[in-house]
């Protein structure tokens, strides 16, 4: 332990002397205290979170990130190329430890830094919510400065309905594999708007399990639907007429609501929590009276949320996934040092960085089928041998991306939803864990099998 | 016998522990394509025993360093076996007997001179009243006390060498591998660090010891190494290196003119003119230097640099140790050392030591010199690569004429 917290306090020096710490620590400021005080809020209780919660902690993560990026790839290759290294390794430290020590040394300086710039955010935000009205004041307290859980209708099993659609279809036609699953597709879409579109005059009702909510509900503490929808002919104004329909014969109370909702974002309102059935049911209602279909998406057209628990521990629960993030860019960056040079290895993360934020392009060929399109005449693809080879790669590419990216503390704090136990021991294991422990394998592995001597560069 | 394996003879005390051993050790350099690039070590052997200084000499570029390197495991050999002290050089916990200055100041130039310390002994899980301590001792050894919170960087090459081997030695290592010990350092420092290394020895250290500068391994060395193109050229004891076997040098105070025209006439009876060569001894310029510094010294003349008054840091010395009982078994320690492992005295007490010839040493002197007794070399040590045959015949007729009485 003595030795590791050796090469943690070298990489702590090392960072406070080569004024990487000072430099971050203006840039955060301006972050936290300067960003808001340039950007001017609207005055309501989304646009003040809008900038005094998201942009600071996206601009916060971003700024930590880089940073950590350069640390970790900067503090050991420049040990290497320097030959600092040679020092240290002979003398009686495991290699492995070196590295972690390195590791840990950069992880608790995000620490400190997180925490310093986090609570700033939080008192700032605190302290600048009181010159809000009183009735955005209680908006913030009810739908940001909480922390609440999201209730969903279970997704439906659309493939009994498929499989029974494509076996009629088939009975009728003789199809080739190709176009038997082009069809399939399409019998997909079809039952899944089904389960989506609400027609024009038709209406469309949600029975979700709000068991969970009852405790909240017993406290008097209002529900709230968060909906989100598309219409199928856009209207002039962009908004529609939503008729709502909530509670059932159970529930103590039914409420119904008539409003004119945008579509195409998500609109939220609350509702009394009466209107939970006794069996713990909660039956919403929606009638379209519009001149057009609209369809709610089945992952995130409708859900309820309730009061689960207090800002502050939800808003330390964001802050520690930021953290666990900051911990794999450091592995990344660890990694890639252990076996090259300072600005390859630097060039080598920012690729990674930026293949993890395009993955929206490899998500897209994913679901297509194909990474060059089609053709527009035969819908065939364009390059099938490509197709062949890349789209399995960046099938798994997508998966190892989707262990990182499923997190999303910054949109679920600034909507004010519960950011659970479960999800932080999950983004725990997956980021840091799972993720992170590659990287380090792959980092410890190289650093031992290195001739730490066998540097191009001169020493100093 | 080529004139290769004349030099290249095992020393006699093989009961002695080895600290060191190396065969066949080769290491090349490779490409990106893994195409062999350079062959800095050729087939290498040699062991290395406990309580010895041991000299790598060679000009740049020899393989000198690449050994060293192999020796600590910062590189990996391509062919041959190392082990030091009993295990590979990986082994980690050996590490913790091991001190290591290398050939450059490879020190982080943002620490100061007492965290650069403090680090080192953090790493060989020192107490923090034993890392004070060895960091306070080691700094007025190195003569950087009074600039201990200065960083690292901002310090002369030659500083830079004095808080590298006191880093070197904050775990007081059974094995001490200096490469380059003496590289930027002032005449001083020279001295001291060759004092330093003595003193060492005479503890029972191993020094390892790599260097060009042929006076710093003369004054230290027992045996040494040449390396020439990655492959050991000579090995031995350094004074039967160096002994010119067919000739002799009185040294006396000034004589009367008339006295030493006697010992010329005398001498001339023998010898041919030609090849008796009367001087005065001239005084060695290091000698001289540190003369005219300690005459200075003592005028208290300031310096903003390095300054030392010789002192070994008393845990080196082995008087670390407070309890009367320590002490006598210290002592004891000291007095049954084994006579081999004693150390070669330094090379002022050497010359005083000369002076006092006997009077058989003296007839053997005075007698025409016989053709050197060759050592065998050992079975163990493996032939070098023979050399072509108009080189040996070169090399044959050159040693005839060496070892032969000048006709």
């Amino acid at each position: 332990m003595q030795r590791l917290y050796a090469i943690i306090w070298l990489t702590w020096k090392a960072a406070f002397r080569f004024r990487l710490i000072w430099v971050i620590s203006a840039l955060l400021v301006m972050a936290v205290v300067l960003l808001p005080l340039m950007i001017k809020h609207d005055g309501t209780a989304r646009g003040f979170t809008q900038i005094l919660l998201t942009y600071t902690l996206s601009a916060i993560t971003a700024l930590l990130g880089i940073s950590t990026l350069w640390l970790s790839c900067g503090t050991l290759s420049r040990d290497i190329e320097e030959c600092q290294i040679q020092l240290v390794a002979t003398k009686p430290i495991p290699r492995w430890q070196i590295w972690l020590g390195k590791l840990v040394g950069i992880i608790t300086l995000d620490l400190v830094m997180l925490a310093l710039s986090g609570a700033a955010v939080y008192f700032l935000l605190i302290y600048r919510a009181g010159k809000l009205s009183e009735k955005e004041q209680a908006i913030l307290r009810n739908e940001v400065l909480v922390a609440r859980s999201s209730l969903r209708e279970p997704l439906p099993d659309l493939k009994p309905d498929v499989d029974r659609i494509l076996k009629e279809r088939l009975k009728s036609a003789q199809l080739s594999p190709d176009e038997i699953r082009d069809l399939r597709k399409q019998i997909e879409e079809q039952v899944k708007a089904a389960h989506q579109i609400v027609p024009k005059d038709y209406r469309r009702e949600w029975v979700i399990d709000a068991s969970k909510a009852m405790d909240s509900a017993r406290l008097g503490r209002p529900l709230f639907l968060r909906v989100k929808f598309y219409a199928a002919q856009p209207t002039f104004g962009g908004s529609y007429l939503c008729i709502w329909r909530i509670g059932s014969d159970k529930s103590q109370r039914v409420v119904e609501l008539e409003q004119n909702l945008p579509g195409e974002t998500f609109n939220e309102f609350p509702i009394p929590p009466e209107v939970i059935g006794s069996d713990g049911k909660l039956v919403i209602s929606f009638i379209n009276r519009n001149q057009t279909a609209l369809l709610f998406p089945l992952e995130e057209g409708l859900e309820v949320l309730y009061y689960e628990g207090g800002f502050a521990i939800n808003f330390i629960r964001g802050l520690l996934i930021i953290l666990f993030w900051l911990a794999l860019l450091a592995a990344m960056g660890l990694a890639a040092s252990s076996f090259l040079s300072f600005p390859v290895a630097a060039f080598a993360t920012m690729s990674v960085m930026v293949l993890f934020f395009s993955s929206g392009m490899l998500r897209s060929s994913v679901e297509e089928q194909t990474v060059f399109g089609r053709d527009h005449e035969t819908g065939k693809p364009i390059n099938p041998l490509m197709d062949t080879l890349m789209l399995p790669v960046f099938k798994f590419t997508l998966k190892i991306v989707d262990l990182a990216q499923s997190f999303s503390p910054v949109d679920y704090l600034s909507a004010g939803r519960t950011i659970s136990w479960f999800d932080l021991l999950k983004a725990f294991l997956q980021v840091v864990v799972f993720l992170g422990g590659i990287f380090a394998l792959i980092g410890i592995s190289a650093f031992y099998r290195r001739e730490l001597a066998n540097v191009q560069t001169s020493g100093p | 016998m080529t004139l290769n394996e004349e030099k290249i003879a095992q020393p006699k005390n093989d009961d002695r522990e080895i600290v060191v051993s190396v065969r066949g050790l080769t290491k090349i350099f490779k490409d990106f394509w893994g195409r062999p690039k350079a062959k800095a070590v050729d087939n290498v052997d040699f062991d290395v025993y406990r309580g010895e200084v041991f000299g790598l000499l060679g000009p740049n570029g020899s393989g000198k360093t690449t050994t060293i390197k192999m020796l600590l495991g910062l590189l990996n050999p391509t062919k041959g076996q190392i082990e030091v002290l009993g295990h590979s050089p990986k082994h980690v916990a050996t590490k913790s007997r091991i001190g290591y200055l290398p050939e450059e100041s490879y020190l982080y130039r943002y620490l100061d001179s007492r965290e650069t310390l403090e680090f080192f002994g953090n790493l060989f899980k020192l107490s923090v009243p034993e890392r004070k301590k060895r960091a306070e001792q080691l700094l007025e050894m190195v003569g950087l006390a009074g600039i201990w919170n200065r960083p690292v960087g901002e310090f002369s090459k030659g500083m830079q060498r004095r808080i590298g081997l006191a880093q070197a030695l904050i775990n007081d290592p059974d094995l001490i591998i200096l490469d380059e010990p003496t590289s930027g350092l002032d005449p001083i420092g020279c001295r001291e660090v060759k004092d330093l290394i003595l003193a060492l020895a005479r503890r029972g250290k191993t020094i390892i010891l790599s260097s060009h500068l042929l006076a710093d391994v003369e004054d230290v060395c027992d045996r040494v190494v040449i390396y020439y193109g990655g492959r050991i050229q000579a090995m031995g004891e350094l004074k039967e290196l160096l002994s010119t076997r067919d000739a002799i040098r009185i040294t006396t105070p000034v004589l009367p003119k008339e006295t030493l025209k006697k010992v010329i006439d005398i001498i001339r009876a023998d010898v041919g003119e030609d090849k008796i060569k009367i001087d005065n001894p001239t005084q060695n310029l290091e000698s001289y230097f540190l003369e005219v510094v300690k005459k200075a010294k003592q005028q208290a003349l300031e310096t903003s640099g390095a300054t030392s008054e010789n002192i070994i840091a008393a845990y080196l010395r082995g008087e670390a140790e407070t309890s009367p009982a320590e002490k006598t078994e210290k002592l004891l320690e000291r007095l049954t050392y084994k006579p081999e492992a004693a150390k070669q005295p330094s090379s002022e007490q050497k010359t005083k030591e000369e002076i006092k010839i006997d009077e058989s040493k003296l007839i053997a002197l005075t007698e025409i010199q016989k053709q050197p007794e060759i050592k065998e070399k050992e079975q163990t040590q493996p032939q070098p690569k023979p050399i072509p045959e108009s080189e040996l015949k070169k090399a044959d007729e050159k040693l005839s004429s060496l070892i032969n009485k000048p006709k």
